[in-house]
């Protein structure tokens, strides 16, 4: 192709014609933060951990009552630390990534180490997503098991709540919620690390097909 | 940190900075997104620098770093625009004579480049830089046998974008 060709020659003939730094404007670089894909994985899922133990603190007083009379309390307690140390042991492994990921690998492997990365990722997701939604599960048969307690402990009688079909309507109205809250954590991480890895995974497919 | 490294580093970059300038350019669209990138690929370097050890030369081993910043590791500002215009072309190759049908021709090939996916634009790119298909696969990851494939391909690519 004698156009590429042409191309080249002009291209190496066009060099003073591209900008210049000085040497302290590259040295100012060299104090600037990076803005890459991995360190940005590893930045969210902190500011996610720290989210889910802040949200522990602003459980309202009413909600940490119901949750001691029903006598899940202790089981509550012991899930949230056993769900921490999970938890830090996916910050942990996003860590290890985010280190051993080498600018100066071959493109390919470098694309391969951060697609492993995205595999911890997905695990993660995977993991939050499935707690979460199992521990709705769980929580909901057993109150519904347990409605008669429930409807004395919430003093639902003084409301004007009748007792008759309440547990049915407490179980409905709770599957409605915990599928808006499961529908909106999968919208989060789909928006989140789906935008983050979209490139990512574009340019990975491509050089795939190369050797293919 | 060590002043000597860093002094060391500097003055490599600032010598061999036409490889980053060149690398932005076809990879961004507009000045705020070519000194992002700039920025971003020396921060990776910086961060590699100390396992670079001389075996190879400074501008072979910028090379890598420096395309696998653009192509794998740089998220691209809302700012990129995929469609070119002549006046972005006209922005990455500056020319005063404008009837001169060889520089038009180049704008439009340079154009086209701009075109392909990132992968092919890095394989154009080495291409552009004179770069042997041995030393292209070592950069890719690729074998030299396919390097070859896949540059005739992003050719024929170029050559349908210019001609459809």
């Amino acid at each position: 192709m004698d156009q590429l060709d042409k191309l080249k020659k002009e291209w190496q003939n066009r060099e003073q014609e591209l900008p210049k730094l000085s040497y302290n404007s590259i040295y100012n670089m060299l104090l600037k933060k990076s803005s890459s894909i991995v360190k940005w994985i590893f930045i969210i899922s902190i500011i996610e951990l720290l989210f889910w133990i802040g949200l522990n603190f602003v459980i309202p007083e009413d909600n940490l009552k119901l949750i001691n009379e029903m006598g899940i309390g202790d089981i509550m307690r012991y899930s949230n630390i056993v769900h921490f140390i999970i938890f830090s042991v996916f910050i942990f492994l996003f860590y290890k990534n985010y280190q051993s990921i080498q600018v100066t690998d071959t493109t390919k492997m470098l694309m391969q180490n951060i697609l492993k990365t995205r595999k911890t990722v997905r695990y993660f997701v995977y993991y939050n997503i499935g707690m979460l939604a199992s521990g709705l599960i769980i929580t909901d048969i057993y109150f519904y098991s347990r409605s008669q307690k429930l409807y004395e402990i919430m003093d639902f009688a003084s409301k004007g709540v009748p007792e008759k079909g309440f547990a049915t309507t407490f179980i409905i109205s709770q599957i409605i919620v915990g599928i808006l809250v499961v529908g909106l954590l999968i919208v989060f991480y789909w928006l989140i690390y789906g935008i983050l890895l979209k490139k990512l995974n574009k340019n990975y497919k491509e050089l795939k097909k190369i050797d293919d | 940190m060590n002043k000597e490294l860093e002094h060391s580093f500097v003055k490599q970059l600032e010598e061999n900075q036409n490889i980053v300038h060149k690398i932005c350019r076809l990879y961004t669209n507009d000045q705020d997104s070519h000194n992002d990138l700039f920025q971003e690929i020396t921060i990776q370097l910086w961060r590699a620098f100390p396992k670079f050890r001389g075996d190879s030369k400074f501008s072979t081993w910028m090379y890598r770093v420096a395309l696998n910043t653009a192509i794998t590791l740089y998220r691209k500002s809302k700012r990129k625009i995929n469609t070119q215009d002549f006046e972005s072309i006209s922005f990455k190759i500056k020319t005063e004579d404008y009837d001169d049908i060889i520089e038009q021709q180049l704008k439009l090939m340079y154009s086209a480049i701009k075109k392909l996916n990132d992968i092919d634009k890095a394989l154009v790119f080495l291409y552009l830089e004179d770069k042997s298909y041995r030393e292209i696969s070592e950069t890719l990851g690729i074998t030299e046998v396919n390097a070859r494939v896949k540059m005739n391909r992003a050719k024929e690519k170029l050559r349908k974008i210019l001609n459809p």
